[in-house]
Order: structure tokens, then sequence, then C-alpha cells
């Protein structure tokens, strides 16, 4: 709750609006900004992209890189930032921990030299990047959706100026899960049969930091945690994990352990004897490999995301044009989040006269100034960055104005060759909450 | 009672998956002094080439379940003729094959990379459905996996206790240069031992991604565990390990249930370190099992 009040107080809206700037078709409006411009040099702009492209992380990895290919395609077609041409050098992170993490980072700009860095996310502790990018002296941009960011750059923003987490943190899960349930039951959708939480999670950050900050407000919202359960990660087998299940009974199963695959296992096992349990599972069910490994098993499950594609023209537009591209069984949520980074510095970066070089911070601390200005409409929603964390704002848990905030976004899946089905919240659903079959009314 | 019999088809599972993964690892080691680093891409090669010719192809299950286990033979026949052949009498071998083996290891997953992507695909080779068993569901695939597991097992078993190529391999295992003296040929005989590796490793490889999923890292974990179980079961033990391996996936199971799933690793892991300290050659390794 702290991180929420902190980030309510970091930047007021007034302030915001008195300097803020308004993204309406990052395509457009560089395309007027390179009109007038005369190139700055031949030398195409390197944005360097520490992505996971093996490893456990690598479904997410590929759309990560397709989402800055497709970006740079378009940027280019609009001329460039400033002339200059936009190309992507990718280093591989290997689904690894820090030591890989960084040394993709320093070789993106000692090897490439690379003027940014833009990643989706990466393991580890999460703070690695931010420190070669303050090292160097570049402007970095991620979806880590993680606490360690906030922390980091709150406490010493003279040193991290140039991070940007460009999605709200892991924390607005829990809140937003307590009160997405309570929501369900106090309007009638679900009756469940009992109030426990039986909560699976991982080995990483962020399972585990989603998993905590449930358990630690579940009593606020009348319920209580009857199971607490951490697996390893790979985990292909769930027997004894659902033997505990099916003896708790719990009225809702919440597995906060990401990885698409083993949710799928964890789905089809679990449907072999299922509970009388709503299942939630985290971020993993939301990409097309979770569908397309668990098959029918993925049908009625619920998913949340606080960086997916929402619905409405913009975000249409970009699935049809992305799923055209990669094939039907890319993700758009997963390219989404990279192609919206990378447009969102080609605009910042043109506004501030064009992209920094690595270790020199001048024109560099002039595109992070532009960002930090920047209200953003991409196909996940608005990136707005709370200027003392340099996050992008919740919506609706930090703000009520969906204009002003990235959707906290929960989805259903209601068939295994669709997405799921945004049901949370207004005003961008397009379905009601369906009962799951496994479920008794 | 639903939760014993849960553990119980649990740890089989695993256990049978780890005992194709592991019995293999051990045979070579046992045989040849060979830590073989590539023996994880083996199943890597087996799952991607069943799922090539079922998914591409329309072939099906049985023919791509064979195309696998021979993709695995192959490999298997390929890594020694292209390479340990040559290295077999050179010095610090043991040492200098872990190095050349982990390179090829390396090299293999960045190609597979390249031609398959990092996509985790669904393994077709699988059968769906459950039944109940005293209130417990018990899949099919994991009755499949098990009886795959005991019919490759037992063959191998047979083949080395009853059939001459079998005393070969148990001779060459016991003293090369005996062997040799006896008429065996013992470059052949460690051919045939990569290969029936490779055999077992693509056989886990397939099984493993059907659930599991397909990744070109996916054999890392489980060479990870069949090291560990080799370790227990005394380096070159081929009966052993397969007991070992039984023996790991309940153990892993049970405290999964009673402790924590997080728990399951780590505890093996410090079974290790204690069966190293109180029983250096493992628990059914004899010292003289270990070439010098």
């Amino acid at each position: 709750m702290d991180e929420k009040r902190d980030c309510e107080m970091g930047s007021s809206r007034r302030g915001f609006l008195k300097g803020g700037l308004l993204g309406l078709g990052s395509a457009a409006v560089l395309a007027t900004l390179n009109e007038s411009a005369v190139a700055q040099s031949a030398d195409p702009v390197i944005v360097g992209a520490p992505l996971q492209l093996t490893g456990a992380g690598a479904a997410d990895g590929i759309e990560f890189k397709q989402g800055l290919e497709l970006a740079a395609e378009e940027i280019n077609a609009s001329g460039g930032i400033l002339g200059r041409q936009v190309k992507i050098v990718t280093a591989d992170t290997e689904s690894g921990g820090d030591d890989l993490i960084t040394s993709a980072g320093q070789r993106l700009i000692d090897r490439d030299g690379a003027s940014a860095l833009i990643a989706g996310y990466n393991f580890g502790s999460q703070t690695a990047l931010q420190n070669v990018a303050a090292d160097a002296s570049v402007v970095y941009l991620h979806a880590d959706t993680a606490r360690a960011h906030t922390d980091l750059v709150s406490k010493n923003p003279g040193r991290y100026w140039g991070s940007f987490m460009y999605c709200p943190s892991e924390l607005y899960y829990g809140f937003a899960f307590l009160n997405f349930i309570k929501h369900l039951e106090d309007t009638g959708q679900l009756k469940a049969p009992n109030k426990k939480i039986a909560i699976v999670t991982g080995p990483l950050v962020y399972s585990i930091n989603i998993a905590n900050s449930i358990k630690s407000d579940a009593a606020k919202y009348g319920y209580e945690i009857s199971l607490f359960e951490t697996v390893q990660a790979p985990t292909t087998d769930w027997g004894p994990t659902l033997a505990k299940l099916r003896e708790d009974k719990p009225g809702f199963i919440v597995v906060t352990h990401f990885f698409p695959q083993d949710q799928a296992q964890f789905m089809i096992q679990f449907l072999a004897n299922p509970t009388n349990s709503l299942v939630y599972l985290q971020y993993g069910a939301s990409l097309a490999a979770f569908r397309d490994l668990a098959g029918d098993a993925s049908v009625g499950v619920l998913y949340a995301t606080n960086i997916g594609v929402l619905s409405g023209e913009v975000s249409e537009e970009f699935a049809k044009k992305y799923l055209g591209r990669y094939g039907a069984k890319a993700s758009p949520n997963g390219g989404a989040q990279t192609y919206e980074a990378l447009h969102l510095f080609a605009q910042a970066a043109a506004l501030a006269g064009g992209v920094g070089k690595a270790y020199e911070e001048e024109q560099s601390k002039k595109v992070a100034a532009r960002l930090k200005e920047s209200i953003f409409r991409g196909p996940t929603g608005v990136i707005r960055f709370d200027q003392k964390a340099q996050q992008a704002f919740s919506y609706p848990v930090q703000t009520k104005d969906p204009s002003l905030g990235m959707a906290h976004i929960f989805s259903q899946i209601k068939r295994k060759e669709e997405n799921g089905y945004i049901i949370s919240p207004t005003p961008y659903e397009t379905a009601q909450f369906e009962l799951p079959k496994w479920m008794q009314a | 009672m639903d939760a014993a019999i849960q553990i119980i088809i649990t740890g089989l599972t695993l256990g049978a998956m780890y005992a194709l993964a592991s019995v293999g690892l051990a045979l070579t080691y046992g045989t040849m002094g060979m830590f073989n680093m590539a023996h994880g891409m083996f199943m890597t090669i087996g799952a991607y080439a069943s799922y090539s010719l079922s998914s591409a192809f329309g072939a099906p299950l049985p023919l791509a379940l064979v195309a696998g286990i021979c993709a695995g033979a192959i490999s298997g026949s390929l890594l020694h003729l292209l390479i340990v052949r040559f290295m077999l009498h050179t010095e610090d071998f043991q040492t200098t094959i872990m190095v050349a083996t982990a390179g090829v290891a390396i090299a293999l997953q960045d190609l597979i990379l390249k031609r398959y992507g990092a996509y985790p695909f669904k393994q077709p080779a699988q059968i769906e459905g459950s039944f109940r068993l005293a209130g417990t569901a018990i899949s099919y695939q994991s009755i499949v996996i098990v009886a795959m597991a005991a019919l490759l097992i037992g063959a191998l078993a047979w083949l080395l206790t009853y059939t001459k190529f079998g005393l070969a391999i148990r001779a060459t295992a016991m003293n090369q240069d005996a062997a040799k003296l006896m008429g065996v040929r013992t470059e052949r005989t460690y051919l045939q031992v990569i290969v029936i590796a490779g055999v077992l490793a693509s056989a886990a490889g397939i099984l493993i991604s059907s659930l599991a999923g397909l990744s070109p890292a996916m054999g890392t974990d489980p060479l990870i565990r069949a090291f560990i179980i080799c370790v227990v079961a005394g380096l070159g033990s081929v009966t052993g390990a397969g007991l070992a391996a039984i023996m790991m996936g309940l153990f892993e199971a049970a405290i999964s249930y009673y402790i924590g799933a997080r728990f399951g690793l780590p505890v093996m892991l410090g079974l290790v370190v204690l069966i190293l300290i109180f029983r250096p050659a493992g628990l059914f390794g004899r010292m003289e099992v270990v070439r010098s």
C-alpha cells in the first residue's frame, strides 16, 4: 500500500498535465517532426534489445523481438528519428540471472553502439540493466513489472534518471485480484463455496511478490489463505500440489508461477479431477503458447495483466496487424509491449532533438525528460510515468481515469483458438464473466 | 489414501522419465568412462524429430515415436563416429570428452533454436484422458510413460544379461584390455553403447516433452537430475541407476507433498551429499565398477 501512496504523491495529475505530452498516434507525430528535420547523421540509431530469446522466458522474448521489429519498420517508414533510420540489435539474456543480463546489456552498448536499451521483461534481480544504463548514460525502457525498479529509482533518481518501467509494478496484482473477486461475489456473478484462497507461487521474485501481496491483504477483503505452496520451475507433474488442493477444496486457486508450459500442465491435470474453485493464472495464460499446450483445458481460465492489449480501435488495429504479420500463434500481448515502448522512445527522442550517445549524458537526459512528460496511448493503454518512481500509472488501482493509466485487465478464455476476452475494467470489457464449466452454480 | 495413490503415481511417472534419462548415461560412463554432456541433447533431438514427423507430415503416433527414437540412435552414432572415437585413447579422456560433448551440446542447441525457434510447441505424441483409481485421477499419459520406460529398460536389461552383445558390453566395462584379449571389438562396443544411450535418451525426451512441451533447452534439467541419479546409484551402475531413478521419483513426490514442492530438488541434492560422504561409491556401486 505504501508504494500506491508514494506513486500518488509522486506526481499530481495537475502537475503532470501542465507539462504533459499526448501521444495521438506516434507515427503521425513522428512523420510531422521528420518533415521539417534535416537528417542529423547517415548512421542509423541503434536500439539495443536485451531479450530472453532462449530458455524458460523465450516464448515472451520472441514476441518482444517481433514487437520491436514491427515498430522499427513503422518508424523508418515515417522517416526514422529525425531522418535517422532505427536499427534493432538484440542480445540474448538466456532467461538467466543478472550476470547474463548485465553482459548482454553491456555488449549492446559497447560493441553494437546502442543509444538506448529497450526490453520487455527479464529475470534476475530486475535491477541489473538499470545499472548498465546508468553507467553508460543511456535511456532504458522495460516492462519488468517489478517493485525492485520503483524502489531503486525512487531512492536514487540522480543515478537512474534514464530508467523507465512502462507498466505498473507487480504489487498491484494483489489488490486488483482481491478487488476483482470481491466484485464478482458482491454482484452475484460468482457464488464461491467458501472464502478460502489457495496460492501456488514459483521461485521468481515476480511470482513471489504477487503471491505475498495477495496473502498480506486477503483478510482485509474477507478472505483467508488456506494454502501457500511454492513450486520449482519447471514443474511438469503437479500431482502432489493438486493432492493438497483437492484436500483443501478452496473457493479460489491462484497460480502466480507464470510459465505458460507449467500452467498448461496444471490445468490439464487439475481438470482430471477438479475442485469447485475459480482458477486464476498469473500472466502465462495470456500467451498463445498456454492455449496451444492446454487446449480445451484452457477454457474458463481467468488471467490478468497490467500490460495487455485492450479493446478499441488502436488496440484491435495493432492486434490485427501483428497477427497478420506473425501468424495466429503469435501473442499480441507480448509484442505490443516493446512495440509501444519503441514508438514512445522514438517520439520522445524526436521531440528532444535526437537520440543521445552512450557515455554522453546531456542528450539522453533531454530524451528522458520528454519521456517523463509523455502521455502515450499504445495498444496496451496509456503510458504516463509517475515522476518519482518512473513507472507507468495503473488504472483503476492508482487512477480512476482510464485515459491516464495503464489498464489492469482481467480476461477469461472462452475459446482455445482465441485470446481471452476482457471482462474488467470498464470501458475495455468485451465480454461478461462466465462460470467455468468445472464449477457448480 | 487419495494422497498416497497420487504420490505413488507421480513418483512412478517422474521416476520412469528419470530412469530413461539416467540409465543411458550410466551405461556410457560404466563402459567407456565417458560423462556425455550432450546426453540431454539426445532427449531434445528425439523430441523434436517426433514432433516434426507427426506435425509436419501427419505421421501416426507409433511412427513418430519410432522416428524420434531413431533420431536419438543416429545422433549417438554420429557423436561417436565424428568425435568420440578420435578422443578415446587421448590423455585425460574423461576430462576432455566432457568439454568436447559440452561444446557439441551447445552447438546442437543453437541449431535447434535456429531451425525451430523457442516457441514451446505441443508434443503431438501423447495420449489424452484419464481414469479413476480409488477416487484418484490417473492420466493415460502417465501409464504410457511408465509402460514405455519399463519396456525399454527391460529390453536393455535382457540385452545386457542374456545376449553375447550384452556380454561384450559388460566385459568391456569390467576390463577393456581383457575384453580385447578375449576377442571383443571394443571400439564397436563403444559405438553400440552410445547408440543405446541415444535411444533411451530420445525416448525420455519424447515422454518429457509430452508433459512439458518442446524447447531447445528442454534437456538441461533432466540431464542435471540424471547426473544426480547416477551419482546416487554409483557411477556406471546401470541397474542401480534404474532403481535409484524410481526411488528418487517417489522420494521427490513424497517430499513435495509432505514438506513442500520447492524442497524436492534441494532435498535430493542434500541426499547426494550424504551419500557421497557415507557411501562414496553410491548406493549400488562397487569401487571396481568405476574404471580407473
